[in-house]
């Protein structure tokens, strides 16, 4: 090897280390931190850019709920938070430092689809992760039965998901992340495909539980009252190629649907989205 | 709708119906032919053939190899089907080496293969083992391949979540979510399997059922062709039937 090739990877490898010093720097344990992300795939030799140059911070135990049209990538950006996909550029950094794809221990997901394996009993499918990640069964089903009363299915521990409504099978899937007791809480939309009431009744329990354990979570919803109702902040996606519009802080008082301040935090977060509230019938 | 006023009767009765229109057809074509009992012997005389042939300690040896024959290479069918059925569900580029070769020998049937079986393995239980197993794998490759590849999507991120290697996840998750399909698939494996050995005993065989069959028809003892033809339908039906109640017992959960 001549002397110039080993000293420039001295230089790169001193610059990788400045750069690691300086992340660590501005990050801080529990934080999630998006920073200048791109994504793009190909399908059939046509590119498609879904994320272009998104950064944002969420702060240690905060939720941040991200709204934007549909089709924008908001899915993408929480399969690139949860190491499942790999950013075109920029990085992703948890505790300060990059998300890596199959590691993945301080993280818990829950979907849109509650994605509940139907050959196992409930107790099993909550159980399952912590099996998973080492847990002697029997510490894996207390802490599983913990959780299913948590969410109120304790009765249905022995049940089989094709037994359980749809408002019930979401409360497995999110008793499921959260009894991997994450330090990082992603979810997909996971109130969507119930109906409005139980919705309602779904958010009302899930910030209860979030309160009992504080993980930082990144809540990808459609839904802005929900977003309202969840978020510490809510961050607003463009059309794709999705960049971030803006980031909206969502004080407490700001959460009761009765309020005029729920009302203008509802109509600024809409008119960001380009929905105006004025429905055109005033005259 | 008028519900019937004797289920458990009709549940018996009905099919003797069945079988009563079978033998009635048969019995009137004797009738009708005046046919002679090389060609068509009489139900009854195959019923005393089949009586006979029972009691023999040959005729369940013959029972016991074709068995025997099938079990080994359904066996192995299943084993190596559903393995490289995994790895082309989950590995793209096996998948996509592997493909033309199956797809090009899956549509040359098992009986294309029995002159080469006995020009290779003569009339050993080898050859019949060898030809269920091929015939068994590509049944079992091609479902178990595709039901591995259209698992439900959401499972596989919920796995991965969950903390589960590549491969992890394709026993635990993909498998087992497409365990209903390879039940199907498994029943569906056993009949042509069975089938492939009774043909290859036709041909070439030094015991088992196709070939006391054969003997049979060279004495032309037609009775008791047609008893073996019965015994064929009858062990392949038991047959199929076990598999189906032992993979929905163990695979099925819906």
């Amino acid at each position: 090897m001549t002397p110039s090739a080993a000293s420039s990877i001295d230089e790169r490898a001193s610059a990788i280390d400045r750069a690691k010093q300086e992340v660590a720097r501005n990050t801080r344990e529990g934080e999630l931190l998006v920073d200048r992300v791109f994504h793009r795939y190909s399908t059939f030799g046509r590119q498609t850019e879904v994320l272009r140059d998104v950064s944002f911070r969420i702060a240690p135990g905060q939720v941040a709920c991200v709204v934007g049209p549909s089709g924008c990538g908001k899915s993408t950006l929480l399969g690139l938070a949860a190491g499942l996909l790999r950013p075109t550029a920029g990085t992703i950094l948890w505790d300060g430092a990059p998300v890596v794809i199959g590691r993945n221990r301080h993280l818990g997901m829950a979907f849109q689809q509650p994605g509940l394996f139907p050959w196992m009993s409930v107790r099993k499918n909550v159980a399952i992760g912590l099996r998973t990640r080492g847990y002697p069964r029997r510490d894996a089903r207390r802490i599983a039965d913990e959780f299913l009363h948590t969410v109120g299915l304790s009765d249905f521990k022995d049940a089989y998901p094709s037994q359980l409504s749809g408002g019930m099978a979401q409360r497995v899937g999110i008793a499921r992340a959260l009894a991997l007791r994450p330090r990082l809480l992603l979810l997909d939309e996971p109130f969507a495909a119930v109906d409005a009431f139980t919705r309602l009744k779904l958010q009302q329990e899930f910030k209860a539980l979030l309160a009992l354990t504080r993980p930082t979570v990144l809540f990808v919803t459609h839904d802005v009252a929900e977003a309202i109702a969840l978020g510490d902040v809510i961050v607003v996606m463009t059309q794709r190629p999705a960049t971030v519009q803006r980031i909206i802080p969502v004080a407490r008082e700001e959460r009761h649907r009765a309020s005029a301040a729920y009302a203008r935090k509802l109509a600024e977060t809409l008119e960001c989205l380009g929905v105006t509230s004025d429905m055109g019938d005033e005259h | 709708m008028t519900r019937s006023p004797h289920p458990a009767a009709r549940r018996v009765l009905l099919p003797l119906v069945g079988v009563a229109c079978v033998l009635g057809a048969w019995e009137a074509t004797l009738a009708l032919y005046r046919l002679p009992a090389i060609v068509l012997p009489t139900p009854w005389s195959v019923a005393t053939a089949l009586a006979d042939l029972i009691t023999t300690r040959a005729f369940w040896h013959d029972v016991g190899v074709s068995l025997y024959e099938f079990a080994v290479g359904y066996a192995i069918g299943v084993v190596l089907g559903v393995a490289i059925g995994i790895l082309m569900g989950e590995r793209r580029h096996f998948r996509m080496a592997a493909t033309p070769v199956i797809e090009s020998l899956r549509f040359i049937v098992p009986f294309a293969w029995i002159p080469l079986t006995i020009l290779w393995f003569g009339t050993s239980y080898t050859g019949k083992i060898l030809l269920v197993a091929y015939a068994v794998f590509f049944v079992m490759v091609v479902s178990t391949a595709r039901a591995v590849a259209q698992v439900e999507p959401t499972l596989s991120r919920v796995g991965t979540m969950l903390g589960m290697g590549s491969w992890r996840l394709a026993f635990t998750v993909h498998l087992r979510a497409a365990a209903p399909t390879l039940a199907s698939a498994a029943r569906a494996a056993a009949a042509i399997g069975w089938i492939a050995v009774v043909a290859a005993e036709y041909i070439g065989a030094s015991a088992g059922l196709g070939l006391m069959i054969t003997n049979a028809a060279a004495s032309l003892a037609t009775p008791v062709v047609i008893a073996g033809m019965f015994v064929i339908g009858v062990v392949g039906a038991g047959v199929s039937a076990a598999i189906g109640t032992l993979s929905r017992k163990w695979l099925d959960y819906r």
